[in-house]
C-alpha cells in the first residue's frame, strides 16, 4: 500500500529498517513494500536515515585495503569485457558460433557484391573491418567451444529439490586439474542463520564438504572449488540447507542434487 | 560503469573503496574476510551497475548499502570468528590515514564526529549493535537485558539525533 504521508509509526518503521534493526521478516516485507509499492514517503524516509546510519561509517578511522584486492578485481572484470557475449550461458556456444559464422559469411558475401561499385568502396572497407571483428570473436567462441568438449571435462547438472524446484546449477569438473567450476541459478539466499553448503558424494563413504556459501540476490552463484586428490569416484554432487557455517556432515534437506553419470 | 566498462569500475574502485573496506573491515573484523567481501561488493556494483536508480540514493550511499549486506551475510555465515580477533584497527597509524581520507579533507569527518560526540553512550551503542553487528532490535534488548520498547526508543531518539545533526552539511551520502 502506497503512503500519501509519513506518520510516527511509519516513520518508525523506516528508521529501524535504516538502522538495520528489524528482524528477518519485517525487514523482508519493508523492503518489499518499498520495491514493489513504489511508495515514495517511505523510500524518501528511508534514504534520509540510510544516510544518518552510514555517518557511522564515516566516522571510523579510515583503513585501506591491500593490493590484491584490485587487482583481483580488476584482472576479473578485464577477463569478462574481454568476452564478446558476457552473460552468455555455455551451453549457447556451440550456437553462437554457428550464428557467428554465418553473419561472417554473410557479410563477405556482402563485400564480393558491393566491391564492384566504387562509390561504396568506403563501405566496403568498413564491412572488411567487421569482418576482422567476427573472426576474432569466432576465435573466442572456438576457444570456449574447445574447453567444453575437450574430453578431460566432465559436466554435472543438479536439479532443484524440495523447496527450491526452480533452483539449477552446473558443474564444469575438471578432472586432472582437480577443478569445479560452479554455476547456479534461481536459487533464493538462505534464509537468516543458515547457509547452503554443497558437498562431493562418494560411491562409498560419507559426504565430503566442498563449499559453505550463499548466493547472490539475484539468486546467481559462480565459484571454483579445489577438488581434493582423495576425491575420484564421485556418485553425486549435492548442495543443502544447513545452519550458518555449514556442518562437518550433511544435516539439512537437499536444495540440489545432481548424478555425476 | 552500466556499459560493464573496466576503467570506470577502476575509477570507482579508488574512489570509493577505502570507505566500503572501512565499514565492512568494522562488521566482519577479520582482514583476510574484508578484502573477500570488498571485492564482491565492487563486482556486484559492476554487474548490478546498469538497474542502478538515481532516485534511490546517490552511489555512495547504494554502495555502503550493499557493503553492509553483503558483510553482514559474511558474518552470519561463520568464516573465522571475528569476535576472537582483535580488530587491528588501532594498529593503523590514524594520522597517517588521515592524510588521504577525503571526508577528513572535506571537513565531512569532524561533522559526523561531533554528532557522534553528542550522542548518549546508550543509542550509540544500541546503534552499533544493529548496524555493525547485524542484530535486530528484538536481539539487542535481549543481549542488554533491556525492554523492547527502551531499545526501540533508542534507536529512533539516536537516528532522529543524526539526522537533524547532519542536516546542515553537505550530505556525502
Amino acid at each position: 500500500m502506497k503512503h500519501l504521508q509519513m506518520t510516527e509509526d511509519l516513520q518508525e518503521t523506516a528508521i529501524l529498517y535504516a538502522a538495520g534493526a528489524l528482524g528477518e521478516t519485517e525487514r523482508r516485507e519493508y523492503a518489499r513494500h518499498l520495491d514493489e509499492d513504489n511508495c515514495d514517503a517511505c523510500r524518501a524516509e528511508v534514504l534520509e536515515f540510510e544516510a544518518a546510519a552510514q555517518s557511522l561509517a564515516v566516522s571510523l578511522p579510515m583503513q585501506t585495503p591491500s593490493e590484491s584486492v584490485k587487482k583481483r578485481l580488476m584482472a576479473q572484470a578485464e577477463a569478462l569485457s574481454a568476452m564478446p557475449l558476457p552473460r552468455q550461458e555455455r551451453k549457447g556456444s556451440f550456437f553462437a558460433l554457428a550464428g557467428w559464422l554465418t553473419a561472417a559469411a554473410s557479410v563477405l558475401v556482402l563485400v564480393i557484391v558491393l566491391s564492384s561499385n566504387t562509390t561504396l568502396r568506403s563501405q566496403v572497407d568498413d564491412l572488411k573491418s567487421r569482418v576482422v571483428d567476427l573472426e576474432n570473436q569466432i576465435g573466442t567462441q572456438k576457444s570456449l567451444l574447445a574447453s567444453l568438449t575437450s574430453p578431460d571435462i566432465r559436466i554435472i547438472n543438479l536439479a532443484g529439490q524440495g523447496a527450491t524446484p526452480k533452483a539449477r546449477a552446473r558443474i564444469l569438473w575438471d578432472e586432472p586439474a582437480h577443478n569445479w567450476h560452479v554455476r547456479i541459478t534461481g536459487l533464493p539466499q538462505a534464509a537468516s542463520a543458515r547457509s547452503y553448503q554443497m558437498w562431493f558424494v562418494p560411491k562409498t563413504g560419507n559426504p565430503v564438504s566442498a563449499r559453505v556459501f550463499n548466493t547472490n540476490p539475484d539468486g546467481s552463484a559462480e565459484m571454483e572449488i579445489a577438488v581434493p586428490a582423495e576425491v575420484t569416484t564421485l556418485m553425486a554432487a549435492a548442495v543443502t540447507d544447513e545452519p550458518a557455517g555449514g556442518r562437518p556432515q550433511p544435516t539439512g534437506g537437499f536444495v540440489l542434487l545432481g548424478n555425476t553419470e | 560503469m552500466a556499459s560493464r566498462d573496466a576503467s570506470a569500475l577502476e575509477a570507482f574502485y579508488d574512489q570509493y573503496n577505502r570507505i566500503a573496506f572501512t565499514l565492512v573491515f568494522r562488521i566482519v573484523k577479520v582482514r583476510e574476510d574484508a578484502e573477500d567481501v570488498l571485492t564482491d561488493v565492487f563486482w556486484q556494483v559492476w554487474q548490478q551497475a546498469g538497474r542502478y536508480d538515481t532516485s534511490r540514493g546517490k552511489p555512495l550511499a547504494w554502495l555502503l548499502t550493499i557493503a553492509r549486506t553483503r558483510a553482514i551475510d559474511r558474518l552470519r555465515s561463520g568464516g573465522r570468528r571475528g569476535d576472537e580477533i582483535e580488530l587491528d584497527a588501532q594498529l593503523v597509524p590514524e594520522s597517517a590515514e588521515r592524510q588521504q581520507d577525503p571526508f577528513v579533507l572535506a571537513g565531512i569527518k569532524r561533522a559526523v564526529s561531533k554528532c557522534m560526540d553528542a550522542l548518549p553512550e546508550a543509542q550509540r551503542k544500541a546503534l552499533e549493535m544493529a548496524y555493525f553487528e547485524g542484530m535486530s532490535q528484538t536481539e539487542i534488548a535481549d543481549a542488554l537485558k533491556q525492554p523492547l520498547g527502551t531499545m526501540k526508543d533508542r534507536i529512533r531518539t539516536g537516528m532522529m539525533h543524526l539526522r537533524k545533526c547532519l542536516k546542515p552539511y553537505e550530505a556525502p551520502l
